[in-house]
C-alpha cells in the first residue's frame, strides 16, 4: 500500500501552484484542494503551503540555481512540488529522507512521473552542496518580499523596516476576544485551561487572550454560543476606542467578515448599529457571526463610498471605517499578499480609501467621531491620507487621546493617527486615526 | 524488530505496474520458512521504504507466494512480516483513502473491516496471532488481498479503473520516451 505522504506533498504543490502562477489567494487554494485529502492530512498540507508560500522568493532562487533550465510552462506544478521539497528539507523537523522520497513520489500523483528524476537530482543536490548557507542573492530572497515592498517599508519605516519584515515572515499566534458581557477573561482562561488549552492576557486589550497553540475553533468552549471569537488583539482597539464616547447610531462601513461589528455589540447590544458591506456573499458571515453572539445588526449592501445608494439620510454619531487596504499589516497570517499585490494596487487602495472616507464624512454628524482604521503598515495608506483628508476638510479635527493607557506602548505616534507593528506584543499591523466632526 | 539481514546485501526489487497480468495470479502457501524467505523479506522492507510505501505483497514484486510486509509507522520503527496470514475475526467499518505502489499516483476511497484479528507464521517459522486496527488493519487487508490477486482499483467502477489504467499505461510510454 503506498504511504499517503506523497499525496499530501502533491496537493501542497496545486496549493502554491495556483497561488504563485495563477494567483489565486492561497485560502482559496486550500479550500478548493484540501477536499482531495482526508483530514487528518490536511493541517500537514498547511503547514506546507503557507511556509512554502512564506519562503517563496528564497525557495524559488534556490531552484533557480538547481535546474538547468526553468520548468515548462505546463509544468509550473513541479517547480511548486520542488519548492515543498526544499521547504521541507530546509524548515522543518521532517526527515531528509522522508522529504525526499515522498516528494519524488508525489511526482507520479500529479502525473509527472517523467520530472520524478529532476525533482530527485535537485534535492540531493540542495543537501550536498548545502545551498542553504549560501547567502542570498537578492534582497527579495533575503527577506522574502518582493522588492517593490521592501523599498516602501525602508522608506516608511527608515529604523524598524528589518523588524516589519522579519516579524511577516513568522508564523501569527491565535488570537481569541472574550465575551466580556457574558463573563470576564480571568474566569474564559480557566475554562480554556480546564479544557488542556494554555492563554495569556494582555493589559494593552483588556478582552484579548493569546493562545498559546492554535486551536480548532471546534475545541474552544463556548465558541459556538458566542463566549469568544478569534481575532487578533490589534483589531480588538477599534471597538472600545470608538464606543468609549458612548453612541447610539453607529456605522461599521466594511463589515465582512462581522469581527469588528460583534465587537461593537458586546460593548454595547443598545447600540442601532448598520452593517455595510459591498459584498453581499460575504456579508452572510457578518448575519452568520452574529447570530452566533446573539446579536443584531441592521445589515446593508453597499458601497462604502457611495452612500446615495443605502443610506437613509439620519446621521450617525459614531462611524468605524476599517478600510480595505493592502493588509501589509498582517502579512504573517496571510503570506500570499507578498505575491499576490503588485505596487500599483496601492495607489489603486489609496484612492478607494480616499473615495470612501471622503463620502462617508457627510454621513457624520457633528461632534460625532470617524474611525479610520486599516490592517497597512503603508503611509501611503495611513497617516499621508489622513492628513491629506484634514487638509480639504475644515470641520475635521483628530482626537489624538487614546481610549486606553496600556496601548500606549505600542502605538506609534504618525504625523496622523497611531501605527502598531506588526510582530509588537504578538499582535498584527494596524493603523488607527479618530477623527472628530467639529460642531459649527 | 530486528531485520535479520545485513542492509548491505539487501537489494531493491522491481514493483509489478497496474494493468501487468502478474499482478493477477494467485499466490501459494509458504512451506518452508528459511534463509531464502527470510533475505526475500528484507529486500521488500527495503523496497516498500525507498517506495514509500506501508506495505508490499511479495505478489508485487512477482514473488507468488503468501507473504507481505507493513510498517505503518513515520519512522520505520513497527516492521512486520506476515507469512501465509490468515483473517481469522473482523470488526466494524472503515473507509480510508488508499494508495497501491502498484498503481503509483492514484489514491481512491476504500471500504474495510475496521479491527482485524490476523494468525500467521513469523520470520522464525512460529504461528501467532495478532490484533490490528486502523491504518494497520487497513493495510494488512490490502496486501491479503494481492495474494488473491485483487487490487484496490477492483472496489472502484468499472469507468473509473479502465480511466486508471488508460492513464498508467499512457505516462509508462510515455516515461520510456522520455528517460
Amino acid at each position: 500500500m503506498a504511504s499517503a505522504g506523497a499525496r499530501t506533498r502533491a496537493v501542497a504543490a496545486e496549493v502554491v501552484d495556483a497561488v504563485v502562477s495563477a494567483g489565486q489567494s492561497l485560502d482559496a487554494a486550500i479550500a478548493a484542494h484540501e477536499g482531495k485529502l482526508p483530514p487528518g492530512d490536511r493541517s500537514l498540507l498547511r503547514m506546507l503551503s503557507y511556509g512554502v508560500v512564506r519562503h517563496q522568493f528564497r525557495l524559488q532562487e534556490w531552484i533557480d540555481a538547481l535546474v538547468s533550465r526553468p520548468f515548462r510552462k505546463r509544468d509550473s506544478v513541479v517547480n511548486a512540488l520542488l519548492a515543498v521539497g526544499l521547504y521541507q528539507l530546509r524548515d522543518t523537523r521532517i526527515p531528509d529522507h522522508a522529504a525526499v522520497s515522498q516528494t519524488v513520489e508525489a511526482t507520479r500523483a500529479l502525473r509527472r512521473p517523467q520530472l520524478a528524476g529532476v525533482v530527485n537530482a535537485c534535492l540531493r543536490r540542495f543537501g550536498r552542496e548545502d545551498l542553504a548557507s549560501v547567502p542570498a542573492r537578492s534582497e527579495a530572497s533575503k527577506w522574502n518580499h518582493p522588492a517593490w515592498l521592501i523599498e516602501r517599508l525602508r522608506a516608511d519605516w527608515p529604523d524598524d523596516a528589518a523588524a516589519i519584515l522579519t516579524a511577516n515572515n513568522a508564523r501569527a499566534p491565535m488570537w481569541l476576544r472574550v465575551n466580556t458581557a457574558r463573563q470576564d477573561v480571568a474566569d474564559y482562561a480557566r475554562r480554556l485551561a480546564d479544557a488542556g488549552i494554555g492563554a495569556t492576557s494582555w493589559d494593552g486589550v483588556p478582552g484579548a487572550l493569546r493562545l498559546a497553540e492554535p486551536q480548532s475553533v471546534d475545541d474552544l468552549p463556548g465558541f459556538a454560543d458566542g463566549d469568544v471569537s478569534v481575532q487578533d488583539a490589534a483589531a480588538q482597539v477599534a471597538g472600545p476606542w470608538l464606543m468609549a464616547a458612548q453612541p447610539r447610531r453607529v456605522l461599521d462601513a466594511c463589515a465582512a467578515p462581522g469581527g469588528k461589528t460583534g465587537h461593537l455589540l458586546e460593548l454595547d447590544p443598545g447600540i442601532a448599529l448598520t452593517a455595510l458591506d459591498s459584498d453581499p456573499e460575504r456579508l452572510g458571515r457578518v448575519s452568520e457571526n452574529l447570530a452566533r453572539l446573539g446579536l443584531d445588526a441592521t445589515i446593508v449592501a453597499g458601497d462604502a463610498s457611495k452612500p446615495e445608494e443605502w443610506w437613509d439620510g439620519k446621521q450617525f454619531d459614531a462611524i468605524l471605517l476599517d478600510a480595505p487596504c493592502s493588509a501589509t499589516g498582517v502579512i504573517r497570517r496571510h503570506p500570499d499578499i507578498k505575491l499576490l499585490r503588485r505596487d500599483a494596487d496601492i495607489d489603486a487602495l489609496r484612492a478607494l480609501q480616499r473615495r470612501m472616507i471622503d463620502a462617508l464624512w457627510p454621513l457624520l454628524q457633528p461632534g460625532g467621531r470617524l474611525l479610520y482604521v486599516t490592517c497597512s503598515v503603508l503611509a501611503a495608506e495611513n497617516d499621508t491620507l489622513v492628513k491629506g483628508f484634514l487638509e480639504t476638510h475644515d470641520d475635521a479635527v483628530e482626537d489624538t487621546v487614546l481610549h486606553n493607557n496600556n496601548i500606549r506602548d505600542v502605538m506609534r505616534r504618525k504625523a496622523c493617527g497611531y501605527q502598531v507593528l506588526p510582530g509588537t506584543a504578538g499582535v498584527d499591523g494596524f493603523f488607527f486615526a479618530c477623527l472628530v466632526k467639529k460642531v459649527s | 524488530m530486528v531485520l535479520r539481514v545485513a542492509p548491505e546485501i539487501m537489494a531493491k526489487l522491481k514493483i509489478l505496474e497496474f494493468p501487468d497480468p502478474r499482478l493477477r495470479k494467485k499466490a501459494v502457501p509458504v512451506e518452508s520458512v528459511n534463509d531464502e524467505l527470510r533475505t526475500l523479506i528484507g529486500d521488500m522492507f527495503e523496497t516498500m521504504y525507498d517506495a514509500p510505501g506501508i506495505g508490499l505483497a511479495a505478489t508485487q514484486v512477482d514473488v507468488h507466494k503468501r507473504l507481505l510486509v507493513a510498517d505503518v509507522s513515520p519512522d520505520k520503527s513497527e516492521p512486520h512480516a506476515l507469512i501465509n496470514p490468515v483473517i481469522v475475526e473482523k470488526d466494524g467499518v472503515t473507509v480510508t483513502d488508499e494508495g497501491c505502489l502498484s498503481v503509483p499516483g492514484y489514491y481512491e476511497e476504500v471500504e474495510r473491516a475496521e479491527q482485524i484479528r490476523v494468525r500467521f507464521l513469523d520470520r522464525d517459522g512460529e504461528e501467532r496471532e495478532m490484533e490490528a486496527t486502523g491504518l494497520l488493519a487497513v493495510c494488512i487487508q490490502h496486501e491479503m488481498d494481492h495474494l488473491e490477486g485483487k487490487l484496490f482499483v477492483d472496489y472502484l467502477s468499472e469507468a473509473k479503473r479502465q480511466r486508471i489504467r488508460k492513464k498508467l499505461e499512457k505516462e509508462r510510454r510515455h516515461t520510456a520516451v522520455v528517460m
